[in-house]
């Protein structure tokens, strides 16, 4: 049984993480479907399993395909199912019963909900291993489709904030993050992450509803009153909900506490329109090449995907604000060779 | 002091958030390459300290007789390889050697052409056997070269293997306690203590060392202008590709 909250959690982010991850790289022109080019398989060998992946063709889902395909298909044969917002699920499910695959790969939340649709519709079916890619709280997803395993798209707190220590030198071991009630599960899993690099993550929550003033107000107590050395902003739009808001809480306060805003979002870090310092963002193609491991991995144990955990993604690109690095924290003194975008 | 507050840009900033979350432009350096025209190609894998990008930065801007490429990662290195034609290529030898390539200059750092790599871990070195147990490393010669290669690094043959694209990736793969140990080579261990609090500890792998970067000329008509380029990086560029001296074997 498919637990609502569960799945409010799933979409409440599914929202910023989706449509982020349709985005044109570099582009305020954004890109969908009808921009996207036509996806080729590699030519189907005799004797070989397929993996069938099915994901929508926008550019952050192709460049995970391509870093994949090329690890896998010496191995396998790759079929790939494009899912757009037409796709029904007899449309996914006709393409599972044409390919037979040994392992499906499922990538965004819509996918993964034609998918799940597909296993409610067959409940005695025994559908493949799926590998869940590039949906927003992956974690919980796995426990509502059978036979899955996969890598969390959202990247864990402990990793951006070693990244800030080998950027800045001003120290950092607490940082503060603002959630809503349905976050806590993940903030929690990642204080304990956290700890092992000796950061104290501590956690303020606020309403769903929260208005900028009562954001403020978390802010400033995380600031004031628990004295933490940065803020880690989560991926979650119901805290960055428009330019008002985000003007009189976030750059408001962090204006007044002159702290270091760790972010998920490339564009938040941008000298001209200070706000974030760093930003922290999934690697795509490293994406691919762990998932291609995880998938190597499950056929090395006969497809026993139900034993596997959820992973956390291992690889990242940073982007960094040097102007207000330089003048508000420090500037490490190597740290231009460990980033992957310096702003200034 | 830098200002904080908002020149009231945020209208396009909320549209680079909806259509650029988790998102970086994608590195593509073989196309820097083709750019410079008439050049001889050198394509370079290296694991290093430092962004593929600062690399190639630095490279172009010292070997201007040279186009040069610096590839991150395996795959694309791979991919280089069979489309890019270089003229010439720089990685460390079983690299080199997989692709059957010899060394036209070697590097050497400390005067010695080899290094020692380590076997770290958490909390206390992994001993006794590996049998079984999950390693990192570095994807350096793709799945099967790269089992080869730790297989021989640890002399075992049935260890598991966590590839990884970067070495700054090894870390979490001990934060996430995800791997027993990971493999690295011992220049790039002082890095990795300074960017972690875990307590780290390593186990020598005693008789395997690895050969350090060396360029290999793929073309005789550049071999020249190749060498020659590469004998002329000055100290700090060699530090940088991990070597202090060239020698030519």
């Amino acid at each position: 049984m498919i637990g609502d909250k569960n799945w409010r959690v799933a979409w409440v982010s599914a929202l910023l993480l989706c449509v982020a991850s349709c985005a044109t790289t570099g582009s305020l022109q954004g890109a969908s479907a009808q921009n996207a080019a036509a996806i080729a398989d590699p030519p189907a060998r005799t004797g070989a399993r397929a993996i069938l992946i099915a994901m929508p063709n926008s550019p952050n889902f192709v460049e995970v395909r391509r870093s994949l395909v090329s690890e896998l298909q010496k191995n396998f044969n790759i079929q790939t199912f494009v899912v757009g917002p037409g796709t029904k699920t007899d449309d996914l499910a006709a393409a599972i019963k044409a390919a037979d695959p040994v392992c499906v790969v499922l990538m965004n939340n819509a996918t993964i909900s034609l998918y799940r649709h597909y296993q409610m519709a067959n409940p005695t079916v025994t559908t493949p291993p799926a590998v869940l890619l590039m949906a927003s709280f992956v974690e919980e997803l796995q426990s509502q489709v059978r036979r899955s395993t996969g890598i969390a798209y959202e990247v864990p707190g402990v990793t951006a904030f070693v990244h800030l220590r080998s950027v800045i030198t001003t120290p950092i071991n607490r940082v503060g993050v603002i959630y809503r009630p349905v976050f806590r599960n993940f903030v929690e899993r990642q204080k304990s992450l956290a700890a092992k690099e000796r950061v104290d993550l501590i956690s303020v929550s606020v309403p769903n509803d929260v208005a900028a003033e009562g954001l403020r107000e978390a802010l400033h107590n995380l600031a004031q009153g628990h004295k933490v050395d940065a803020v880690w902003m989560l991926n979650d739009n119901a805290l960055v909900r428009d330019e008002e808001f985000v003007d009189d809480a976030w750059r408001a306060e962090l204006t007044e506490a002159r702290l270091p805003l760790i972010v998920g979002v490339s564009n938040f870090v941008e000298p001209s329109s200070p706000l974030g310092t760093l930003a922290v963002v999934p690697d795509h193609e490293a994406l691919g090449l762990q998932a291609a491991n995880l998938i190597f991995d499950l056929a090395d144990n006969d497809w026993q995907v139900e034993n596997h955990p959820v992973e956390l993604p291992l690889s990242v690109k940073t982007v960094v604000d040097i102007k207000l690095v330089r003048a508000n924290f420090g500037l490490q003194s190597e740290a231009l060779k460990h980033i992957d975008k310096a702003a200034e | 002091m830098t200002r904080i507050h908002s020149p009231r840009r945020l209208p396009r900033l909320f549209a680079w958030l909806l259509f650029g979350m988790g998102l970086l432009y994608p590195y593509r350096p073989l196309q820097s390459a083709i750019a410079q025209a008439n050049k001889p190609v050198v394509h370079v894998f290296l694991q290093l300290d430092a962004k593929s990008s600062a690399v190639e930065k630095t490279l172009q801007e010292h070997l201007p007789e040279l186009a040069v490429t610096v590839f991150g990662r395996y795959r694309d290195f791979e991919d280089g390889l069979s489309n890019g034609h270089p003229d010439a290529v720089v990685s460390i030898t079983p690299v080199l050697e997989q692709r059957g390539k010899t060394a036209s200059l070697q590097g050497q750092r400390d005067g010695k052409s080899s290094e020692p790599y380590v076997l770290a871990s958490v909390n206390q070195p992994l001993q006794g056997p590996l049998a079984g147990r999950t390693i990192g490393v570095v994807d350096l010669l793709g799945r099967d070269g790269t089992q080869s290669f730790l297989n021989g690094l640890l002399k075992a043959t049935d260890v598991k293997i966590k590839r990884v694209a970067k070495v700054e990736d090894l870390l979490p793969l001990l934060e996430f306690s995800v791997a027993d140990g990971i493999v690295l080579p011992s220049s790039m261990l002082a890095r990795l203590l300074e960017r972690t609090r875990l307590a780290i500890k390593t186990r020598d792998l005693p008789g395997t060392l690895v050969g350090l970067p060396a360029v290999a000329v793929l073309n005789p008509a550049a071999h020249d202008v190749v060498v020659k380029s590469f004998q002329r990086l000055d100290a700090p560029t060699r530090r940088l590709l991990g070597i202090d001296t060239w020698s030519v074997p």
